[in-house]
């Protein structure tokens, strides 16, 4: 086992993984950029080492001051939580190179699952149903070729994307000619690499993932699924599970077939699955995200696993030490990510100093939040303030419990998205587990917040 | 602890005269880049507690608090505020529409006067010739942050003499951690053992 980890991340995560370094009896070092010296994980870690400016490329996304940062203090692992360098199979490599470890899959699994394109054709190849799609396009009358074969309405995606950045959704030639050179330049400049496909676009899909486990001697674990269709433009607002969408027959089948393929295909370590489920109920796999998720924490209420725990573990070289029928996901569990974002403005990032913080408690009532009255919101990063997870024993008591939760929880000083998380609550498709991904864009958001407040 | 040293300058309100907001803006960044450091040194060297130019339409003043000692200086920070804003009611009323922009050019410059800080995460190598004393120039080189075998440049933030070291030779830095303390030249010039320079040091010119 590791003797002190190195967390090079910010936020709410940091702290995660820092309460998983303690519960281990590791030590931790936690890594942050000079807009982030007040932070809460900064100022509750045994130690702390600024690495650079506020700009991220400079800090979180340096690799090379956050091995420096690891070797100077002493670390003999990294965790890179989520975004930044947590899916860098470059990064992951050169800490190994550096005598470190890297805590997530290894390099090379890295790399292998870097191109979704190609995932979706390995995974594919071992089973597990795919949404018809294109190669890699090579010029626009390529585009518009595949496009065709694979039916109207498309989504173009950059291959390197993540996180709904640079997609675009074409429902004709004519559109396709018009978004092909705009959507390459955008993922040139998002991503540094220009690479598309397109896949067929399922109206009215839902979002389902799958949590898996493989340790490095090839045992592997599901934990069951998430239901992420509760999303604005393309970022998840609210996740719960197990999902509305599924019988339990197709939960079952699902798990089991993305556990099997994954270990096919030689992945190590903890990973989500994506799959679309469209209006039958059919799923089709989408994407692997190789990290920790923002929304583990529903998982954990609902399987009892510290999943973090288990990530560092399954890096350090540890047997899982638990088999399938040792996970039992008991209740339901649904997830509220707390964002400074102004609904009324177009939900545009806010900043600021947070004059008041209370977090709600009571039966089922998770918290995870790096808020402290005082603290400074700073205007560089991700707009997430922390995630309130509720868990009961059954989806209706889950859903009172969070609007009890919801009132409770205060954050004054910086407009949040509190409110309108109260509104989705109150609202009829929501209550009856109809939510699709593209509701919220569809219908706006003010209608939710209008009935809500009624 | 910020704002030990604070100084201001203010301006006639701009009016919508093109060219005469360019004067201003040349005359703010000259201001900025030239006349402030002078002066914040002459301060630092004196014993005045104030000190005020005028210069056309400006005027820069610049207050030392009572009983500013070394300590607090090391977190001084001076900022040069332009608010055009201010002179507003006293002359052109409604011609001063995009007027204010001149004066909002206000150029906060944070002055990092009395350290040198490390540019990065890793150890630290002083170069073996420094010596307390030693006069140093700004963008003067005394050192070097080892970052995975890759060094980084430790620069000299202003003109000035080596005071004392913060940091060991190869011991583990943080970003932006102070290293070696650079007393202001003025102030420094009776320091004994003042001899050595890194660089032949030519008379700058100095208000």
């Amino acid at each position: 086992m590791f003797s002190k980890i190195l967390i090079a991340n910010r936020g709410e995560i940091a702290l995660r993984i820092l309460r998983a370094c303690r519960g281990l009896g590791i030590g931790a070092v936690v890594a942050y950029s000079e807009a982030d010296r007040d932070s809460l994980a900064a100022q509750l870690a045994d130690e702390a080492i600024c690495i650079g400016p506020a700009d991220s490329r400079h800090s979180y996304l340096s690799a090379p001051s956050v091995i420096s940062a690891a070797i100077v203090t002493g670390c003999d692992a990294i965790h890179p939580g989520y975004g930044f360098l947590s899916e860098d199979g470059a990064f992951a490599d050169m800490v190994r190179a550096h005598g470190l470890t890297f805590i997530g899959p290894p390099a090379e699994v890295l790399e292998r699952f870097a191109s979704k394109e190609a995932t979706r054709h390995l995974l594919a190849s071992h089973g597990l149903p795919t949404i018809p799609g294109s190669g890699m396009l090579r010029d626009e009358a390529h585009a518009l070729e595949e496009a065709e074969r694979v039916g109207y309405p498309v989504i173009i995606k950059p291959s390197a994307g993540g996180g709904g950045k640079g997609m675009r959704l074409v429902r004709t030639p004519r559109e396709l000619e018009a978004t092909f050179k705009v959507s390459r330049s955008e993922a040139k400049a998002a991503f540094g690499d220009d690479a598309l496909y397109l896949e067929r676009f399922i109206d009215d899909n839902r979002h389902v993932e799958v949590q898996v486990a493989v340790d490095r001697f090839g045992h592997a674990i599901h934990m069951g699924e998430r239901d992420c269709s509760v999303q604005r433009r393309h970022q998840k607002l609210i996740e719960e599970t197990p999902s509305p969408a599924l019988t339990e027959a197709t939960r079952q089948d699902l798990c089991r077939r993305a556990v099997e393929a994954v270990v096919a295909a030689g992945y190590e370590n903890l990973g989500t699955l994506e799959f679309l489920v469209d209006s039958n109920g059919d799923a089709y796999f989408i994407e692997i995200n190789c990290r920790i998720q923002v929304e583990h924490p529903i998982t954990e209420l609902c399987t009892g696993v510290d999943m973090v725990a288990m990530q560092i573990k399954i890096a350090a070289g540890e047997p899982l030490g638990m088999s399938q029928s040792d996970i039992v996901s008991r209740g339901h569990a649904i997830e509220f990510r707390i964002l400074a974002e102004d609904p009324a403005k177009d939900f545009r990032p806010q900043a600021g100093q947070v004059s008041a913080y209370l977090a709600p408690g009571g039966v089922g009532v998770r918290m995870d939040s790096h808020l402290y009255p005082g603290y400074e919101v700073p205007s560089y990063y991700d707009s997430l303030l922390g995630k309130l997870c509720i868990w009961a024993p059954d989806r209706p008591t889950a859903i009172a419990r969070a609007d009890t939760a919801l009132r409770e929880l205060l954050v004054d000083g910086v407009i949040t998205n509190i409110e309108l998380h109260r509104a989705i609550l109150a609202n009829k498709v929501f209550v009856d587990g109809r939510v699709t991904t593209n509701l919220l864009d569809r219908v706006g958001t003010a209608p939710f917040v209008a009935a809500g407040s009624r | 602890m910020p704002g030990d040293r604070k100084a201001e300058t203010r301006t006639a309100p701009p009016g919508d005269d093109p060219a005469r907001t360019m004067r201003d803006h040349q005359a703010i960044s000259r201001l900025a880049d030239d006349l402030l450091p002078a002066l914040i040194a002459k301060l630092a060297s004196s014993g005045l507690g104030e000190i005020e130019v005028r210069e056309g339409s400006f005027r820069a003043r610049l207050r030392k608090p009572a009983g500013a000692d070394a300590a607090k200086r090391a977190a001084g920070r001076s900022a040069v505020d332009g608010h055009a804003g201010h002179g507003h009611a006293a002359g052109r009323g409604s011609a001063a529409i995009h007027g204010t922009r001149a004066g909002e050019a206000a150029v906060e410059q944070e002055a990092t006067l009395v350290a040198a800080t490390s540019p990065a995460v890793g150890i630290y190598h002083p170069r073996r010739e420094l010596s307390l004393g030693m006069r140093v120039r700004a963008g003067d080189k005394i050192g070097t942050v080892d970052v995975l075998g890759v060094n980084q440049d430790v620069f000299v933030p202003i003109d000035g003499v080596i005071g004392t070291s913060l940091a060991e030779a190869g011991e583990a830095v943080e970003y932006g951690q102070e290293l070696v303390r650079i007393e202001l030249a003025e102030r420094a010039s009776g320091h004994e053992g003042a001899r050595g320079e890194l660089e032949p040091a030519g008379a700058r010119g100095k208000a």
